[in-house]
């Protein structure tokens, strides 16, 4: 074995004991020994794996901490920021409710130049903010319109939507009955998916789920708007149900139809001459207690 | 190669025997390459704390090149190239109790000689040549940690010792 191979096995401390007696005979033994016995002096810094790793580890939770630091405070403002933004959408998106008592009336400003009068019992819902892009309403009861001109117009009853196209109608849906009155431009019914257009003066009613023809109406508004009620060939039970609305009373009917047509008025300040109107025609005759009226057939 | 557990290092234990493995051949790596004087101890700590940023990035077969690139880099960034000098430690054991004057001042003599050689030596021949011999690694041990072959690092380990003995001797 040559001493190359001698020296490069000594390197790697390959080295059995036959040739080791063969490296300690080469001349340059000593030196090497000597050489390598003083290198041991340049050896590396003491390296504490365990101290070191507890540093390394201490520094890590110690930044991970300042991350922390700053991200709580803007995940605070965040959240304010989302509950206030949250807040103003929602009162900003709010839809608008107006109701009506018994015997009250109301006229609303729409956000255009649109008129809404309430008769008494009603409920109306619009949204103030999606106005321009839809003019849409809920109607729960009665209603006279005046729609200013502008894109469609939608009335959303239970029985029926409405659609506007011109100006001026009337409204009323209550229990089993829908009718709307035309008064000026143009109106669309849709009533089981199936629309129908009123011009000026044409009305459309439904009782019981059945299509009523009605004859021309001639007035100009709704007779509600001036404090009087007028039915013309109608159920005495619609006209019971609209007296009850306006003065707050309860009627109960002894010997009478209340599926009869009728054709009476009432006005709405003056609950003894309203009685009147209503039984006198029709050879009624009444008893009154507090908030109870009796009606009943001679 | 077997099937990895993890896919990354974000969790502590699996974190600390990674250093526990690296930490001290990274720290003797860089300190025999650069010397003391940059402070190997906390180019080992940057390096740890960055892999630990970075552990979703990193496969644990990964962490290893990883921590010696960064370290190394790091080094690199704050040197401008100078002569390393290695440090000669006073803790040397005594090898002989009977020592006159004369012979301990051939002895200093022949250190400040071996020191001025080792600084003459180049880089890969030095981390080599101080990893065999000082702390004690085989050929194949060395070998993976550099990422070179073992015929190379035996090449580094002969060529440093010839050049080593050349350079005493001239000296």
């Amino acid at each position: 074995m040559n001493r190359e191979e001698l020296i490069s096995k000594w390197l790697n401390n390959d080295l059995n004991d036959q040739e080791f007696e063969a490296f300690k005979n080469l001349e340059d033994y000593d030196d090497l020994a000597k050489l390598n016995n003083s290198l041991q002096a340049f050896k590396a810094e003491d390296y504490n794996t365990s101290a070191e790793l507890d540093k390394v580890l201490s520094k890590i939770k110690s930044t991970k901490k300042q991350t922390t630091h700053w991200i709580k405070p803007l995940m605070r403002v965040a959240a304010i920021l989302a509950v206030c933004f949250s807040l103003y959408y929602y009162t900003t998106t709010l839809d608008t409710t107006i109701t009506t008592q018994f015997a009250q009336k109301t006229t609303i400003e729409l956000p255009d130049a649109s008129s809404v009068s309430l008769n008494a019992k009603s409920l109306l819902v619009f949204n103030k903010k999606d106005w321009k892009q839809e003019r849409e309403v809920e109607l729960n009861g009665e209603a006279f319109f005046k729609v200013a001109k502008g894109s469609t117009f939608n009335v959303i009853t239970k029985s029926g939507t409405v659609t506007v196209y011109g100006t001026q109608f009337n409204v009323k849906q209550r229990d089993n009955y829908f009718e709307v009155i035309c008064y000026e431009g143009l109106v669309g019914v849709t009533y089981n998916t199936q629309e129908t257009k009123l011009k000026p003066g044409d009305s459309f009613l439904i009782i019981d789920g059945k299509i009523i023809a009605k004859e021309k109406e001639n007035r100009l508004t709704p007779s509600w708007l001036n404090n009087e009620s007028q039915f013309k060939s109608l159920p005495f039970k619609e006209v019971i149900a609209e007296f009850e609305r306006q003065y707050h009373v309860n009627i109960t009917l002894l010997n009478i139809n209340s599926d009869e047509l009728v054709t009476v008025g009432f006005p709405h300040n003056n609950i003894d001459v309203a009685i009147k109107n209503i039984t006198v025609p029709l050879h009624l005759t009444h008893s009154k207690d507090n908030n109870s009226i009796t009606l009943k057939r001679e | 190669m077997g099937k990895q557990l993890h896919n990354n290092i974000c969790e502590e234990r699996l974190f600390s025997s990674i250093f526990n493995k690296h930490s001290k051949d990274l720290h003797n790596f860089l300190y025999y390459k650069f010397g003391a004087l940059l402070n190997p101890k906390d180019k080992v700590q940057e390096a740890f704390i960055k892999l630990w940023q970075n552990c979703a990035k990193i496969s644990p077969d990964k962490a290893k090149s990883f921590v010696f690139t960064t370290a190394n880099n790091l080094m690199l960034n704050e040197a401008a190239h100078q002569k390393v000098v290695l440090k000669h430690q006073q803790t040397k054991p005594k090898m002989s109790t009977n020592e006159s004057p004369e012979f301990l001042m051939q002895e200093a003599e022949y250190n400040d000689k071996l020191q001025k050689a080792l600084a003459n030596l180049t880089e890969p021949q030095r981390v080599a040549f101080m990893m065999n011999r000082v702390e004690g690694k085989r050929f194949k041990e060395i070998a993976e940690l550099l990422d070179i072959s073992t015929k190379a690092v035996e090449k580094r380990i002969y060529g440093a010792l010839k050049k080593l003995r050349e350079d005493i001797k001239e000296l």
